[in-house]
């Protein structure tokens, strides 16, 4: 045993474990994620990625639909009610329409803030082990877009902000994420809180409102939008609906329980506004 | 007698085999939609690197896990260097397993694969969502880790069989 501990091997292999926990350290201390052989390796799989993204299209939670049969049966008789009605309204659809709809899309959200500038992006990548919603993105530092870059549906709902921007890809947290505080407020009664992540509600896709007022008139499906303040994200995008109020377990305030206006577990499209000065 | 510039290409093919295989697993891993089962995911990687180990001796396995640990840090937006380190030890340590005690057939493989993927994301449950003091936590491992540990030890036969495959196509001849 004591020569199989002196072997140069096993020196070898010890010394590569250090340098591991040594990176990581480093990673730890510097804010940072990732490192340089982790980089490059990130943009070999990205093509592989994109490709798969691509592919992955037509076998989109197969099991999943499986599982679900009958709400599926059940889904499937309304949409082909609503497919009669729609019949007469809609073109064929083929890839050229869907990038159609999505700058139509961004036309729209440009009108809501023109002000800022928009980068479209596609969702690459979705890891097994993230459970608050965290995805990958196809575009990175070589396209325009940096660290903090707020990310919106394609319908202008707020997703996240980019955590870490690679070469060619660039990872998003999501508001699903405990610990992502965005300053908001109820468009209606100007209530203002924290949206925060929640470890109950994140697997359902939904967020809270933290700290709005004991007494406030807030209602179920009031709209949530951003207030700009602390900087991180630009005033008045929106966020979602309240799903349901919660007294706070001290009494003292009153939690919102937020249905995102994004389906942030199911996205596959997104904006990235990388510059939201523009203007000022 | 091989001739050293022939015995060189065959390591090289194989060890590039090896790679691109493990970019296929990070795809697949990682491509949003496949093979979703519920909130379940299985995982690739992991069983991938077990598989080399369990070809290729505990030295180069164990090198070739942490290889592939530090792609998968890459893409689930761990720390760099976590789950290289330990897939590290993960793999040293199957293989050194499977040399001692096992016999290595699919059965086995499941087994194993079984046991260290529920090590390594019980390690990732440890740190990223129970240590934080998330609510649920007990809940969350039974309904998520469990199931994820499961689901990739029953595919891991399929790493298995593609490691084994490059690693006969580019054995060496006796």
């Amino acid at each position: 045993m004591r020569d199989f501990f002196n072997t140069k091997k096993f020196k070898i292999l010890l010394a590569v474990a250090v340098v591991l926990a040594g990176m990581m350290a480093w990673a730890g201390a510097n804010g940072r994620l990732t490192n340089a052989p982790q980089e490059l390796m990130g943009a070999l799989l990205t093509p592989f990625q994109k490709a798969a993204q691509l592919l992955g299209g037509g076998v989109d939670g197969l099991l999943d639909k499986y599982v679900r049969i009958d709400q599926i049966i059940a889904e499937n008789e309304q949409l082909q009610q609503e497919n009669q009605e729609l019949r007469d309204q809609l073109v064929d659809y083929d890839q050229l329409a869907a990038e159609n709809k999505a700058f139509r899309d961004l036309l729209n959200i440009r009108e809501e803030n023109p002000e800022f500038q928009y980068a479209s992006a596609f969702v690459i990548s979705r890891d097994p082990l993230d459970r608050f919603g965290g995805f990958t993105i196809d575009q990175g530092t070589l396209n325009g877009v940096e660290k903090g870059d707020v990310v919106v549906s394609d319908k202008g709902y707020l997703v996240g902000r980019v955590l870490e921007a690679d070469l060619n890809s660039s990872k998003v947290m999501t508001i699903l994420q405990p610990g992502s505080y965005v300053a908001c407020l109820v468009s209606r009664t100007r209530d203002s809180g924290n949206l925060n992540g929640s470890a109950d509600y994140a697997a359902d896709g939904m967020c809270v409102l933290e700290n709005l007022p004991r007494d406030t008139l807030a209602m179920v499906g009031d709209e949530i939008i951003t207030t700009g303040l602390g900087g991180e994200f630009p005033a008045n995008i929106r966020v979602g609906t309240i799903l349901e109020l919660l007294p706070e377990d001290s009494g003292t305030s009153t939690i919102a329980v937020v249905e995102p206006g994004a389906d942030i577990n199911k996205l596959t499209h997104v904006f990235i506004v990388t510059d939201d000065s523009a203007g000022e | 007698m091989t001739s050293r510039r022939k015995r060189n290409l065959l390591l090289a093919g194989k060890w590039a085999g090896y790679f691109v295989l493990l970019l296929l697993a990070a795809t697949l891993q990682t491509t949003p939609g496949f093979l979703v089962l519920g909130e379940i995911r299985p995982v690739f990687i992991l069983p991938l690197c077990l598989a080399v180990a369990v070809c290729e001796g505990e030295y180069p396995g164990a090198f070739f896990g942490a290889v592939g640990g530090l792609l998968w840090d890459f893409t689930s937006g761990r720390p760099g260097g976590l789950l290289a380190l330990e897939l590290l030890f993960v793999c040293f340590g199957a293989a050194i397993l499977v040399e001692l005690y096992l016999r290595l057939n699919s059965m086995n493989f499941v087994l194993v694969s079984g046991v260290c993927a529920l090590l390594v994301t019980g390690v990732d449950f440890l740190f990223f969502y129970a240590m934080p003091g998330y609510a649920g936590a007990a809940g969350r491992y039974f309904e998520v880790v469990l199931p994820i540990a499961v689901f990739t030890a029953a595919l891991s036969p399929l790493s298995l069989w593609a490691a084994r495959w490059v690693h006969r196509r580019f054995a060496l001849p006796e």
